[in-house]
């Protein structure tokens, strides 16, 4: 009973990821990421690749809306920032348990972006893209100007973590093993979040919600002339965006990622809109895999370029625009592309070989 | 209450005229190539930071060597040599792109960082210096003004008529129009809307410098590498009057120009709310009219 089970899944994983060169790929890329710890990399490296996760996350639900809806938004950071806050908020100075807040402030992300979305869906191209990027910037004033403990310049300052040092601590580690177990529970705990979020995204992606998304994208009118409600599929693309990039700011404030607190100028500030663009565009857009790609190598490479300390934002920007300008249709995207010619003419030839 | 009132009429006007230059810039790319400028504010930025270095240059010392004939100078050489960047930016990035707006947003998002990272790593953390135009002030009706904010005034709407009376009348301002209208149908016509394209971004980022040497000075701590404040003002002005729309900045930037001011005045502690509320204020607008108010083509002017 249980082996024919288990056969079944077997086969079915085989044929749906083992057999398609791409998923393959992605497949073995997980399995790298979930065994780096075991070369015990110092505690630096999982911090980098943890925020890295974090920012593939939030890069993967922008994809979402803007790859398949065509809505284009600079003002993703608004979610991240309304999550992480709320989730910081609710937490360090109401005592609620994490695992609670992070899926509360998901939802009410979700809200949020019903409530932004029902007037900012009226307008249209770059108006979009321009209004929904002004709705960070205002909450950030307003949570600058918010009193100490809560707003101001520094924020919330050090929000509960997902695995307290003490929790390690009771149980006989030394403080600096404790400091490394953290991390390295925290690099599980996100790596998996980023796995299980992505085939969600994935999933909804190519679904035929998705499928309907995209007709939006390509021509609204026709859509609409199809009987589709082109307003309710934006909004709930917008929606699940939303939650997702929820995730994201709920695993940045109780993380490493927040560095000591969840201030507004690193989860509002414009840089924090434009990361998803730059990763998704670099990544290939309109693919889910293509913004974690993208997110994956450029904030590793960011860091190789810490090394290089003058020049190396100069450099590292170059690069990615050279990468922009040459490969517009995104490095993960043409790489997959390649694979799936590849695989075709493969097929092509083993049929022309049984003939 | 009458004088904050005055100050309110006189700063607002000031302003707003600036930021019409502005938003002109932002405007007039879009409206002509379809292209959202991201880098408008960086391109703000470095023509604040290259009139100051051909100043030094030329040997002008506000001390020393005060000469109103090397600030005239610089004052043209500068917008000149942002306008040459700004055609190498589209030459080697954007037109690549042309077809593609999200890969143009982001290429124009990379030109901001990067302009802005050369800027970092020329000249480290200090802060240039960015000479008034003219030194002194009158104060007409119990309200100072600088002859540098009057200068600002005069010079930012002449150069509007004069890019109103060039795009209406000039046989290039025609083909800008048409290219708006209809980009394969201008290029049927025999117009090279690639140097068209070329020529419109040189335009739109000296005004952008231009913008930046008149509004850098009054402010009370020279912050230049900061690119994204002008970036949001002009967008918020741009969509505020409708995207493209020549009189609608024109408009725009009035409105916001007072409302900054409005904050400015009748709030002094809460001056970091001033470009929050210009930013309500847009999403207001919007609200109620989805295209701003003259969403309109350059064509239609």
């Amino acid at each position: 009973m249980v082996g024919t089970f288990l056969k079944r899944v077997y086969s079915s994983f085989a044929t749906k990821v083992l057999d398609v060169p791409p998923r393959l790929l992605a497949f073995l890329f997980f399995l790298l990421l979930l065994f780096i710890p075991m070369a015990k990399p110092d505690s630096y490296t999982l911090l980098i690749l943890t925020i890295a996760y974090i920012y593939a996350l939030f890069a993967a639900s922008w994809d979402l809306l803007v790859g398949r809806s065509g809505q284009v938004s600079l003002g993703h950071a608004l979610f991240f920032g309304v999550a992480a806050y709320l989730s910081a908020f609710l937490s360090k100075f109401h005592g609620f348990p994490i695992w609670a807040t992070i899926p509360l402030s998901m939802l009410f992300c979700a809200l949020v972006a019903v409530l932004i979305g029902v007037p900012c869906l009226r307008v249209k191209g770059p108006y979009l893209t321009l209004v929904t990027l002004a709705f960070p910037l205002i909450l950030f004033v307003i949570i600058f100007s918010l009193p100490s403990p809560v707003g101001g310049e520094g924020g919330i300052a050090l929000p509960p973590r997902f695995f307290p040092r003490e929790f390690f601590m009771e149980r006989g580690f030394s403080l600096s093993e404790a400091v490394y177990l953290q991390t390295l529970a925290e690099y599980y705990l996100i790596l998996v979040s980023l796995f299980v979020s992505s085939i969600i995204l994935y999933r909804v992606a190519n679904s035929k919600t998705g499928i309907v998304l995209v007709s939006i994208l390509d021509d609204e009118s026709a859509s609409k002339a199809c009987g589709i409600n082109v307003t309710k599929y934006k909004l709930l693309a917008f929606a699940v965006s939303a939650l997702f990039a929820g995730l994201a700011g709920g695993l940045y404030a109780h993380s490493f990622g927040a560095q000591g607190a969840v201030a507004p100028e690193a989860v509002l500030g414009l840089t924090t809109s434009f990361y998803p663009v730059i990763m998704t565009i670099f990544g290939g857009i309109g693919t889910i895999y293509g913004p974690i790609v993208g997110a994956f190598t450029l904030w590793t490479l960011m860091e190789f370029f810490r090394v290089a300390a003058e020049l190396r934002a100069l450099i590292y920007i170059s690069i990615i625009i050279i990468f922009i300008v040459k490969w517009p249709t995104g490095v993960a995207k043409f790489v997959v592309e390649k694979l799936n010619d590849l695989a075709k003419e493969r097929e092509i030839d083993e049929r022309k070989k049984k003939k | 209450m009458i004088e904050n009132l005055t100050n309110l009429l006189v700063y607002g006007a000031i302003s707003g005229a600036v930021y019409a230059l502005l938003a002109l810039g932002f405007t007039l790319i879009y409206g002509v190539a379809d292209v959202v400028n991201m880098a408008h504010g960086a391109f703000y930025m470095l023509g604040a930071y290259a009139f100051s270095v051909f100043l030094i240059h030329l040997g002008y010392n506000s001390i020393t060597n005060p000469s109103p004939f090397l600030l005239f100078i610089a004052l043209i050489l500068a917008p000149i040599f942002v306008g040459f960047v700004g055609t190498i930016v589209y030459r080697s990035l954007i037109h690549p792109l042309i077809e593609d707006a999200l890969s143009v947003l982001v290429v124009t998002i990379g030109t901001a960082l990067i302009l802005q990272q050369i800027i970092l790593f020329i000249f480290g953390d200090k802060d240039m210096p960015v000479p008034k135009l003219l030194e002194g002030s009158i104060t007409p009706l119990g309200v100072t003004v600088t002859y540098h904010e009057l200068l600002s005034f005069v010079l930012s709407l002449s150069l509007i008529a004069v890019l109103w009376i060039f795009i209406a009348r000039s046989k290039i301002g025609g083909a800008m129009r048409a290219a708006a209208q209809d980009r394969e149908a201008a290029t049927l016509m025999g117009i090279n809307t690639e140097r068209l394209y070329m020529l419109t971004m040189a335009i739109s980022a000296l005004l952008a410098a231009i913008a930046g040497i008149l509004l850098v000075p009054p402010a009370a701590s020279p912050i230049l590498r900061e690119w994204t404040y002008p970036l949001v003002m002009s967008f918020a002005i741009v969509i505020l009057g409708g995207l493209g729309s020549i009189k609608g900045s024109l408009v725009g930037a009035f409105v916001i120009g007072y409302v900054e001011k409005f904050v400015l005045i009748f709030f002094p502690g809460m001056g970091f709310l001033k470009g929050a509320a210009a930013l309500i204020v847009m999403v207001l607008v919007l609200l109620f009219r989805p295209k701003g108010v003259f969403g309109k083509r350059v064509e239609a002017e």
